[in-house]
């Protein structure tokens, strides 16, 4: 990759699940210090790209750079400068908040990687201390989502890849979020993220994507006014929405390239 | 190392859970007291020269019936959160992830052992070569678990995520595994009739473990990265395959 910013690289991805296709040769560019939102219908293929991108699922064809060096298959090493936020928060029920930070914690220092401590990740995400101790069975979906994304956030990733991370969470929890989000960018990591919060997804974001029936489609950055990026972004959706009926979404624009 | 430092690590978590609520460990005991007690009403009224031959085949029976309920129960842990696939994305190696879950069988199997081998001491008189027999008794169940397990474990792991892969680790993993119960049993049987070779019968049972474990050992991460590529699909469709183009 040309560029030393680089952090996530992909060509010509594709996917397909059984005869149905996922991902139609999808390119995208991510580099440090920015955040990108994805946007798109139940069944784009989102997490499915975002499953490329952290290194669970390999495509069927394409390629894939990560952190400037082609990683046809995501090894140890590239996995302990990234982390990945699924759809469903992904703990365990019998152990605590702290408890489940910790184990993951724990395996990172064994490799010599350097966390930050679970109590200040879990107090900065908003989570009240009497919880830090509670079984995750115990927990609503808005506190395990709270969870899952300081277990991320406590590994100080490289990448961020984050399917959905304002799911079930309040207000005040999508705010926390956000402003976390934003000195993660501070810090120089790349955000990869998915929502159907457009308010939100502008706030932070430099650019949103329209990934559409498995292709990526039109794109919209953030030119310093958040409110005209809020306007453009949702007359992307809008445009997404008025051409569902109406072609494929090859009739879009041609594939992004991001930042 | 680090692949030792990590599966305890993985392990001890395990334990942990385990702890809260003993779900493995009750379930194997109980199983092991009601099979023992269908084994002494249906055997007790034979002749001893028959429970010679009987014991044997009641315990690695025993021990596969357990040995696959606490497998799937290991890994469904793991799908009821899709917290396999959080390991999967951290940086811990494979391997770890594979020599944790087989250890906590094992250790389950282990405590299944200690319940049953006393059991069938107790209730068949041939049996009471376990108590002569202590040390041999303890390594012809490592043995013979562990065999079980170091195959067990792989193909868990496979399916942990798959549709229908209760039914398909009932299918799959009797078959491979048994050689291994039968080598156990064998073994077993030599044990029961004080027989000379039984030091040579468990040097044997101990290198078909090594080589079980090696085999395993090699296969695990590709087992593994198709379970993890098969459980992002939505709606569990599976991908056709996982074949990729090389990087240009």
């Amino acid at each position: 990759m040309s560029d030393e910013r680089s952090v996530v690289s992909l060509r010509a991805i594709s996917q397909r699940f059984g005869r149905q296709p996922v991902l139609r040769r999808v390119d995208l560019e991510l580099l440090a210090g920015t955040i990108v939102g994805l946007v798109g219908a139940n069944g784009a293929g989102k997490t499915t790209l975002f499953s490329i991108v952290a290194g669970l699922l390999q495509p069927d064809g394409g390629a894939r750079w990560l952190f400037g060096a082609a990683a046809d298959e995501v090894d140890t090493a590239t996995r302990a400068r990234m982390a990945y936020v699924a759809h469903a928060p992904q703990l365990y029920g019998a152990l605590s908040a702290r408890e489940n930070l910790q184990l993951h914690a724990d395996l990172r220092r064994v490799c010599g990687l350097p966390t930050r401590a679970a109590d200040e990740v879990l107090t900065e995400l908003g989570l009240p201390r009497e919880a830090f101790d509670r079984p995750m069975s115990a927990h609503s979906r808005g506190m395990a989502q709270r969870v899952a994304l300081a277990r991320a956030l406590a590994a100080r990733p490289e990448l961020l890849v984050l399917d959905e991370p304002f799911t079930a969470l309040d207000a005040g929890g999508r705010e926390q979020l956000a402003q976390v989000l934003l000195g993660e960018r501070a810090r120089g990591a790349a955000v990869l993220l998915s929502s159907h919060d457009l308010d939100t997804l502008t706030q932070i974001c430099d650019r949103v994507v329209l990934l559409e029936r498995g292709e990526l489609g039109r794109s919209v950055d953030h030119e310093g006014d958040r409110a005209v990026f809020r306007e453009r972004a949702a007359a992307l959706w809008t445009g997404r929405a008025a051409s569902a009926g109406s072609g494929p979404a090859g009739a879009l624009a041609p594939a992004a390239v991001l930042c | 190392m680090r692949v030792l430092r990590q599966a305890l690590l993985l392990l001890r978590s395990e334990l942990r859970q385990e702890l809260r609520d003993f779900e493995l460990l009750l379930t194997a005991s109980f199983f092991t007291v009601v099979l023992l007690a269908m084994f002494y009403l249906s055997f007790a009224s034979l002749q001893s020269k028959a429970h010679l031959a009987a014991i044997p085949g009641l315990m690695w029976l025993t021990i596969a019936f357990v040995g696959v309920l606490t497998l799937t129960r290991v890994f469904d842990r793991e799908r009821e959160a899709d917290t396999l696939r959080a390991l999967l994305a951290a940086p811990v190696e494979r391997l770890a992830i594979y020599f944790a879950k087989a250890a906590m069988t094992l250790a389950v199997l282990m405590l299944c052992c200690m319940v049953l081998v006393p059991g069938l001491w107790l209730m068949f008189p041939a049996g009471a070569a376990f108590a002569e027999q202590p040390l041999a008794t303890a390594l012809l169940a490592l043995l013979g678990c562990g065999g079980y397990v170091a195959i067990g474990a792989l193909f868990a792991a496979g399916l942990a995520t798959g549709a229908g892969k209760n039914t398909l680790l009932f299918i799959i993993l009797y078959p491979l595994t048994t050689p291994v119960l039968m080598y156990a049993l064998v073994t077993t049987r030599a044990l029961l009739d004080h027989h000379p070779d039984l030091p040579s019968y468990l040097g044997q049972m101990a290198a078909l473990d090594l080589i079980l474990v090696s085999i395993a050992a090699l296969l695990f991460e590709t087992v593994l990265v198709g379970s993890g590529a098969r459980s992002t699909s939505p709606k569990g469709q599976v991908p056709r395959t996982l074949s990729r183009e090389p990087s240009a």
